[in-house]
């Protein structure tokens, strides 16, 4: 055969192979990145009792994508996002995660899936093949064997160890020795505690009440009072949508004086902070809350693009500002980004082919460049090189179980509700505390 | 891909046909005003889980606590379930089946469920509380290669839905659906010619009863999961109207009920394009949808999609 | 012990809160045989328009009247716009609680986008600490006893001693009678949403600020322990919802005290079921509560 016959032949067999192998959408391994628009899914509630979530979410994807489309797109794809509302709850999710899988087939990421429902949603998006970046804390994932599965923020457990180190090293005050826990019964908060205990009574200090408080109630008088009847020296709490209440309370009952209290890293939040601030008062917040985060450092070209976008995004969600600083929007950010990455790095619009390599780039193999935006590692994948994301949320180094963590700092806020460093554990302090509370 | 939605809708709609002749036989024959009724399907759900679950010392369960985890096999746990939902129907019936207003039945179930949801929540080492139960096993999955299980759990439960509903028109075409009809009409002259009412409704209200704990298996089976979340206060007032929009009283009404409400609508309103204005606002107008549709059905339709057939013996005397 | 005792100081105040809800509630059932299952979330809207007069600086207090206003014209036209020509219509009588369900989701849907997810608290202050043995109580909690006594001395008024009143109990006991009697039943109807509307009202702001932050889903939670108080007292009784609501108020928060504070309301509802079944028709019934619904 003639050369360019034998290149006819092979064309033409190579297309009748594409045809063939899956009917529309995606293409087989490094063979392109397809064309048409791409879809970014946020699936969180959006209504019901935790319709707070959802939004930060989407703030990360309304970000994000300016992020990527400016830049050329993937492969000249536009990104765009939508949302599936989980309704709050896991049976309602199930439909709604599958509705979303069968209406689109652009899916190239979802991000999301709380701890309401991420049980019966990861394990749907999984077996379609899509990555998802879940923003839920229980320990139900700490070793999950779900590959598309990939995890941001740290298990809750880690969170509780901060707090207890803030308790007993924090700056500004000596050790506290006498601790009350107060966290509300549902899904996300009940696994501070247990953690919480270990570490703090093994360390010298002493539990003096664990209240478990039904979140949404009208009141907390009673429990206030008997919480204050043991004296204690510092509260730990995460009781969202209910702090104010319940901080409010404690402040009158005990004469107009707070009580130092300590919060996760999801009290590092607008909502949470506008709601306890209007019930005890800025100065009283700024002066007794401490709060544990993971150590953004709110700064470099990363986060700078971010911020940029994100302030851009008010025109279509007028809150979405107000999410600079929220945890889960900076690392959904990051996720969105690395997967985009992650299609430009293989070539491929297969989900099955750029989803191992999601992680790569996260951690980044040996010699890898460091890039801070998705231009900057676009340009690097185009000179050949392999690269390292760093994006707005820090580091991310997956683990096995694709469970990334960085380390805890303490936090406080400013007057306008910034997030303002405080200290940070040593190595010996986090050591000592995984220790005692056992992980 | 599209065919697991196709599933997920056609599997709902099972455990929701099955879950609406239940509340019809309680409702709509017995005339109990069951606002408890999520319970039942909720008590059939974690007995399921539970006897199917390995214990919680198992490696990868180990982050649940929960009571049971006798791991017995298919279809044992949902047989399970569906006694524990007869079971449950005897206390709360004792409570219920005395002479009383319907509404005050009705409040006070309601509040039961409440009552039954919190305690749950907040008793942790017993069903795991608000976390709920994970990873429960879904019957025969290892006989079924993942592509394909789906289409035998939809074959699964409509069988189920099929025997379901086999029951529920024998009961109502039986002497003891014409009694309780009877007696819905007029108590005073059924007692009179020595039919025992509160026996009746009591047996039928343990049917429905049984009925529910089965839907909650299925459930269960299908999301390998059971939460409080799930099994919330409105659901039963969902149910309620999908029985009345439905239809009352009638088993192919509670079956269009159905397939129109819990199904029908709640899915319908995830078709709304969401890209539209800020985050949360058109998930909020699908619930405005939802609440639009079930009040249109009721102004345009208040006797039911299907009416309960009126039934007119021939040759009464003149 | 001193536990106990500023337990039954709180309970006083839950109890004012739950009153005045209780009885618009139990009214709104007791005359137009309604279960009124958006009560909570008119309560919510209520509580919203107070606050956000509030952000404009005007007092709280006006901000109750504003919202018991509010409530009235709400729940007046919610009855004559949605209710009554559903009830025209020969809806059955589960089928207007099916309705009332509707109307509850559509509201709380509708209010989301409107004010948001955010908890919001009023921006009032507490009034200072009042000390009596070991009751603690600020004086705004102090306030809201007050206002409570006061609406429960009203309705009471209104019951007993005007002709609206005593048109209202014959309604209530048997319309077609009251109506052959010549007894205005519309005009009756349209002022009890009216005043039950105002109560309605007025309880969402009291217990908005009693609960210091507030948010839409707090609607849904108030109709339920406003429910078990009116049931408890004996459906359609305003007198029965007063005791049904200090007997809920104040074995919530004692049992709060006594034993663990998750299952303050269990206890609470406990004994409701336990009331129910050893007096199935409430505490207080009127004759007829046995008859068959209407």
């Amino acid at each position: 055969m003639r050369g360019f016959e034998r290149y006819k032949v092979v064309s033409a067999v190579g297309a009748l192979v594409l045809f063939v192998a899956c009917g529309g959408g995606s293409s087989s391994s490094g063979s392109g990145l397809g064309s048409g628009a791409l879809l970014v899914g946020v699936i969180a509630p959006f209504t019901g009792v935790d319709a707070a979530l959802g939004p930060a979410y989407y703030a990360a994807c309304l970000a994000a994508a300016p992020s990527i489309n400016n830049n050329g797109g993937v492969g000249g794809r536009q990104v765009s996002c939508q949302q599936f509302d989980t309704r709050g709850e896991p049976a309602d999710a199930v439909p709604a995660a599958n509705q979303m899988i069968a209406s689109n087939s652009n899916l190239m990421a979802v991000v999301g899936c709380t701890s309401d429902e991420a049980a019966t949603v990861a394990p749907i998006i999984n077996r379609a093949h899509i990555p998802m970046f879940c923003m839920t804390g229980q320990t139900e994932f700490n070793k999950t064997t779900l590959p598309y599965f990939h995890r941001l923020v740290p298990a809750d457990i880690f969170d509780a160890y901060a707090m207890v180190g803030s308790a007993l090293y924090g700056p500004g005050h000596a050790p506290y020795k006498r601790a009350a826990l107060v966290f509300g019964n549902d899904i996300g908060s009940q696994a501070f505690v247990a953690p919480a205990t270990n570490a703090f009574t093994k360390l010298g200090g002493t539990i003096v009440i664990n209240q478990p408080i039904t979140l949404g109630a009208a009141s907390y008088r009673t429990e206030v009072a008997a919480m204050l009847l043991t004296k204690p020296d510092v509260i730990l709490t995460e009781a969202l949508g209910s702090a104010g209440t319940y901080l409010k309370e404690v402040k009158t009952q005990n004469g107009g004086q707070m009580i130092p209290f300590i919060g996760t890293s999801a009290t590092i939040d607008p909502t949470w902070f506008q709601q306890v601030r209007d019930a005890i008062g800025v100065a009283d917040l700024t002066k007794y809350y401490g709060g544990v985060d993971l150590g953004y450092s709110f700064s470099g070209p990363a986060y700078t693009e971010f911020q940029t976008n994100l302030n851009a995004a008010a025109s279509t969600f007028a809150d979405a500002p107000k999410y600079k600083q929220r945890g889960s929007t900076l690392h959904l950010y990051d996720g969105i980004i690395m997967t985009a990455l992650a299609m430009v790095a293989t070539n491929s619009a297969d989900p099955t082919v750029y989803n191992p390599k999601i992680k790569d780039i996260a951690n980044g193999t040996s010699g890898a460049t460091v890039v801070n935006t998705y231009k900057d590692g676009v340009a690097a994948i185009k000179a050949g090189k392999s690269i390292r994301f760093v994006g707005a949320g820090g580091e991310n180094t997956f683990d096995q179980y694709n469970n990334s963590q960085s380390g805890y700092i303490w936090v406080t806020y400013d007057n306008q509700g910034n997030e303002v460093k405080v200290g940070q554990m040593t190595p010996q302090q986090t050591q000592d505390i995984s220790a005692a509370g056992g992980i | 891909m599209n065919s697991y939605y196709a599933i997920n809708l056609l599997i709902y709609a099972g455990v929701d046909i099955i879950a609406c002749l239940a509340l019809n036989l309680q409702f709509g024959v017995a005339g109990i005003v069951n606002f408890s009724f999520i319970v039942f399907q909720a008590v059939g759900a974690y007995t399921a889980a539970v006897l199917s679950m390995p214990p919680d010392t198992a490696p990868d369960y180990s982050f649940q606590i929960y009571v049971g985890g006798l791991q017995l096999p298919f279809p044992i746990p949902w047989i399970g379930g569906a006694i524990a939902g007869g079971l449950l129907a005897v206390p709360v019936g004792f409570v219920v089946l005395r002479k009383l207003r319907s509404d005050y039945q009705a409040i006070a179930l309601l509040v039961l469920s409440v009552i039954a949801n919190t305690v749950i929540t907040n008793a942790r080492p017993f069903l795991n509380g608000a976390a709920g139960l994970a990873l429960v096993p879904a019957p025969l999955a290892d006989l079924f290669d993942p592509a394909t299980y789906g289409y035998f759990y939809v074959g699964l439960t409509a069988v189920c839905t099929a025997l379901v509903a086999l029951v529920a028109f024998r009961i109502v075409n039986s002497p003891y659906g014409r009694t309780l009809r009877a007696m819905r009409e007029h108590e005073v002259a059924a007692t009179a010619i020595g039919k025992n009412p509160v026996a009746l409704k009591m047996t039928i209200f343990i049917v429905g009863g049984v009925i529910a704990g089965l839907s909650g298996g299925i459930l269960t089976g299908y999301i390998t999961f059971w939460a409080p979340s799930v099994w919330l206060y409105p659901e039963t007032i969902i149910l309620f109207a999908a029985v009345i929009v439905g239809g009352r009283g009638n088993n192919l009404g509670a079956v269009l009920g159905a397939l129109l409400v819990p199904v029908g609508f709640e899915e319908v309103t995830r078709f709304i394009p969401s890209s539209i204005g800020p985050p949360g606002l058109i998930p909020a107008l699908q619930w405005v949808a939802i609440g639009l549709l079930i009040i249109g059905f009721l102004w345009f339709r208040p006797e039911g999609v299907r009416p309960e057939p009126r039934r007119v013996f021939e040759g009464a005397p003149d | 012990m001193s536990l106990f005792v500023a337990a039954f100081g709180f309970g006083l105040v839950s109890m004012s809160v739950i009153a005045i809800a209780a009885v618009g509630f139990t009214m709104q059932f007791g005359i137009t045989n309604m279960i009124n299952l958006a009560y909570g979330e008119v309560m919510i809207s209520s509580a919203y328009v107070a606050y956000y007069l509030n952000k404009a600086g005007i007092s709280i207090w006006i901000g109750m009247v504003v919202g018991a206003l509010f409530g009235a014209a709400f729940s007046f036209l919610l009855n004559r716009i949605v209710y009554a020509p559903f009830q025209r219509k020969g809806t059955s009588y589960l089928g207007m609680v099916i309705v009332s369900l509707a109307i509850s989701l559509m509201m709380a849907n509708l209010l989301l986008p409107i004010v948001g997810y955010y908890s919001v608290s009023y921006q009032e202050g507490t009034g200072g600490l009042i000390r009596l043995g070991a009751i603690i109580l600020t004086t705004n909690q102090i306030l809201i006893i007050g206002i409570a006594v006061v609406v429960m001395l009203l309705i009471h008024g209104l019951l007993k001693y005007t002709r609206l009143g005593k048109a209202m109990r014959a309604t209530s006991a048997n319309p077609t009678l009251a109506r052959n009697c010549g007894i205005p039943t519309q005009r009756v109807v349209d002022a009890v949403w009216l005043i039950t509307g105002a109560l309605c009202g007025l309880a969402g702001v009291v217990a908005a600020l009693n609960s210091d932050s507030f948010a839409i889903a707090n609607g849904a939670a108030f109709l339920i322990t406003i429910l078990a108080a009116a049931v408890l007292g004996g459906a359609g009784q305003p007198y029965g919802a007063m005791i049904g609501a200090v007997l809920i108020g104040l074995i919530t928060e004692l049992s709060a005290a006594a034993w663990s504070p998750e299952y303050k309301e269990v206890v609470a509802f406990g004994v409701l079921v336990l009331v129910m079944v050893l007096r199935p028709q409430g505490l207080l019934a009127k004759r007829g509560a046995m008859a068959a619904a209407g």
